[in-house]
């Protein structure tokens, strides 16, 4: 059964909040000077991670529909003096390999998962299937400018990061299982984000050919 | 430290690729008469700039059309294999890229020319690349840099192993633009050197090049199987490896044991860069002391986040030749003895290491051999 029990989740909800803010209000979780160069994403996304203490064993499961995207858009302006520093943010997404970077935490496995109405579910299923005793699955999106517009960015920013086991132990906080089913269903990352943050249940399709089961202990 | 292994067999059922040579055939065939697909051209396009190595499509622009002036070679390369059923539930696509639709946003960008959109940002790249090739939904995304189309044939295994796919289809595609090569510039890896992989000289230079592949994944049906898969991510700089080269040995060491008593050749990722050049070749030779090790990007140019699938497809067109092209581009003194500067009968071979490395000190390697 494809079933994962959460050990560890932390959410962050900036929503409309600037980089700066969120800048300032998490520079605490990260080593002096190393908020600097990270993105807006890199921040929430890499805060939540750092608190399950991700170890060498560890697979690393990413999950981002637009990625960097302030990056991106301050890349495409710099132009024609391109900067080398934003091309590095913006040409992948790194939001988890900004915090990672920061404590020098190799990992083996990292998969960086993009797509929009079946993401959350073929992330589920990497974490899932990835052979790891424990998997962290992280994700988020940072609010965009002018790429809003053309739905290549989100208009909110928040970021999560779950830690998961294939045995329940004996507390765990919540259980996830993908099951098969017929139904048509469709999850997008600011859905998913929101069960997550406001830890509510599901038993429902959430992509094809994939019914979720999240329940909270 | 070692990285994990991924060890239960998959089947390749086809695999092919698009370079500025053609398909996986006529590429071989370039590769091993030594020719180099990579000339000087402005790194901005239309707009200019340095003259850096850059390996294009025949007859594509760097600049971006609008619809991106790709598709109709990527329907070509497809073609053999894209009959209805893909991106259902039990025939899942996995799409991986590094630059996706990035050549369409800088056009946007540049020109003003909102047509250009329905094709830049990633996801509505991917978007409009599966109703142009007929594909369902069920069509995942991987985007970690130059490891992405490694990540997509592991992952496409795994879900072939857990048995909840009869076939995978693995498709990789980066096509170049300013983007892409403005942003190699300006980390000041491009010159106008071309690259010569593994060789030791005073200054390293990487070239960039057009490239699509897939492989369609089966458990069942294939005449050459991955056996074993590996990935390490050292995550010590964007830019740079550690400088100790552990990492790719890391990456490289679980394959080994898969590897034992096999003899053979290794296909390494030899983007033309002095330092990760040398730490690769090292690794290589430590781990499989005395197997010939070649790189094809001094001809090609890197295909970025495709170069692991299109060079697989050319590794598997060599196997099936039976000779391997040598390292082009390259001369002597090499960084270590086993890099091969020509091409060589690989007849007495059962099996090649590709590997492919990545920003972040991301790295994926495969053991390729007869089923």
């Amino acid at each position: 059964m494809l079933e994962r029990f959460i050990q560890a989740i932390f959410t962050d909800d900036a929503g409309a909040e600037s980089q700066a803010e969120t800048r300032e209000r998490l520079k605490g979780s990260f080593a002096p000077g190393a908020t600097r160069r990270m993105t807006q994403l890199g921040l929430v996304v890499g805060a939540a991670l750092n608190k399950l203490e991700p170890t060498a064993d560890d697979t690393l499961v990413y999950a981002s529909t637009f990625a960097e995207s302030r990056s991106l858009e301050s890349y495409l302006d710099s132009f024609p003096a391109a900067s080398p520093t934003l091309f590095q943010t913006s040409i992948h997404p790194s939001g988890a390999q900004q915090a990672l970077i920061g404590r020098q935490r190799s990992l083996g496995e990292v998969f960086s998962h993009s797509g929009v109405d079946q993401m959350p579910a073929q992330s589920l299923l990497t974490a899932m299937l990835a052979p790891a005793g424990r998997v962290l699955l992280c994700g988020g999106e940072e609010h965009g400018d002018w790429l809003v517009n053309y739905y290549s960015a989100q208009d909110r920013t928040f970021g999560y990061a779950l830690a998961l086991t294939r045995e329940p132990g004996p507390a765990p906080l919540g259980r996830l299982a993908l099951l098969p089913t017929e139904q048509p269903g469709a999850l997008k990352q600011s859905q998913w984000f929101d069960l997550l943050h406001q830890r509510r249940a599901l038993d429902g399709p959430i992509a094809l050919g994939w019914r979720l089961q999240l329940s909270w202990s | 430290m070692a990285g994990p292994i991924a060890s239960e067999t998959v089947l390749l059922k086809a695999c092919d690729c698009l370079t500025p040579f053609g398909g996986s055939v006529e590429t071989l065939t370039a590769l091993l008469s030594g020719e180099r697909a990579l000339q000087t051209q402005p790194v901005l396009g239309r707009e200019g700039g340095d003259l850096v190595p850059l390996a294009l499509l025949p007859g594509r622009a760097l600049d971006e059309t609008a619809p991106p002036s790709w598709l109709a070679q990527v329907r070509a390369l497809l073609a053999p294999v894209n009959e209805a059923g893909w991106g259902t539930a039990r025939r899942p696509v996995f799409v991986t890229s590094s630059n996706f639709g990035a050549g369409s946003l800088y056009a946007y960008r540049r020109s003003g020319d909102a047509a250009h959109m329905g094709y830049g940002a990633l996801v509505n790249c991917v978007g409009w690349l599966r109703q142009q090739l007929g594909w369902q939904e069920n069509v995942t995304i991987f985007s970690h840099a130059c490891v992405s189309a490694h990540l997509g044939l592991l992952q496409a295994s795994r879900v072939l192993q857990a048995g909840l796919a009869d076939e995978a289809l693995v498709f990789s595609f980066d096509f170049l633009s300013p983007f892409v090569s403005g942003g190699f510039n300006a980390l000041k890896i491009l010159n106008a050197d071309f690259p010569a992989p593994y060789q030791a000289r005073a200054t390293g230079s990487i070239g960039l090049g057009d490239g699509a592949g897939y492989a369609v994944l089966s458990r069942t049906s294939g005449d050459f199987a991955i056996v074993a898969q590996s990935m390490y991510n050292e995550m010590h700089h964007f830019t740079a490896n550690q400088p100790n080269g552990a990492g790719f040995e890391a990456c490289l060491a679980p394959l080994a044991s898969q590897a034992a008593g096999r003899r053979l050749w290794l296909k390494g990722h030899g983007t033309g860069t002095l330092d990760a050049g040398r730490m690769e070749s090292g690794a290589f030779a430590k781990v499989f002391a005395g197997a010939p090790l070649v790189g094809w990007k001094g001809s090609l140019g890197h295909t970025l986040g495709s170069c692991g699938l299109v060079e697989l497809a050319l590794a598997l067109a060599a196997i099936r030749h039976g000779r391997t092209p040598g390292t082009i581009g390259s001369a002597a003194p090499t960084f270590t003895a086993e890099v091969a500067i020509d091409a060589f009968a690989n007849d007495r071979y059962d099996g090649v290491v590709c590997a492919s490395n990545a920003f972040g000190g991301a790295h994926a390697a495969l053991l390729l051999s007869h089923a």
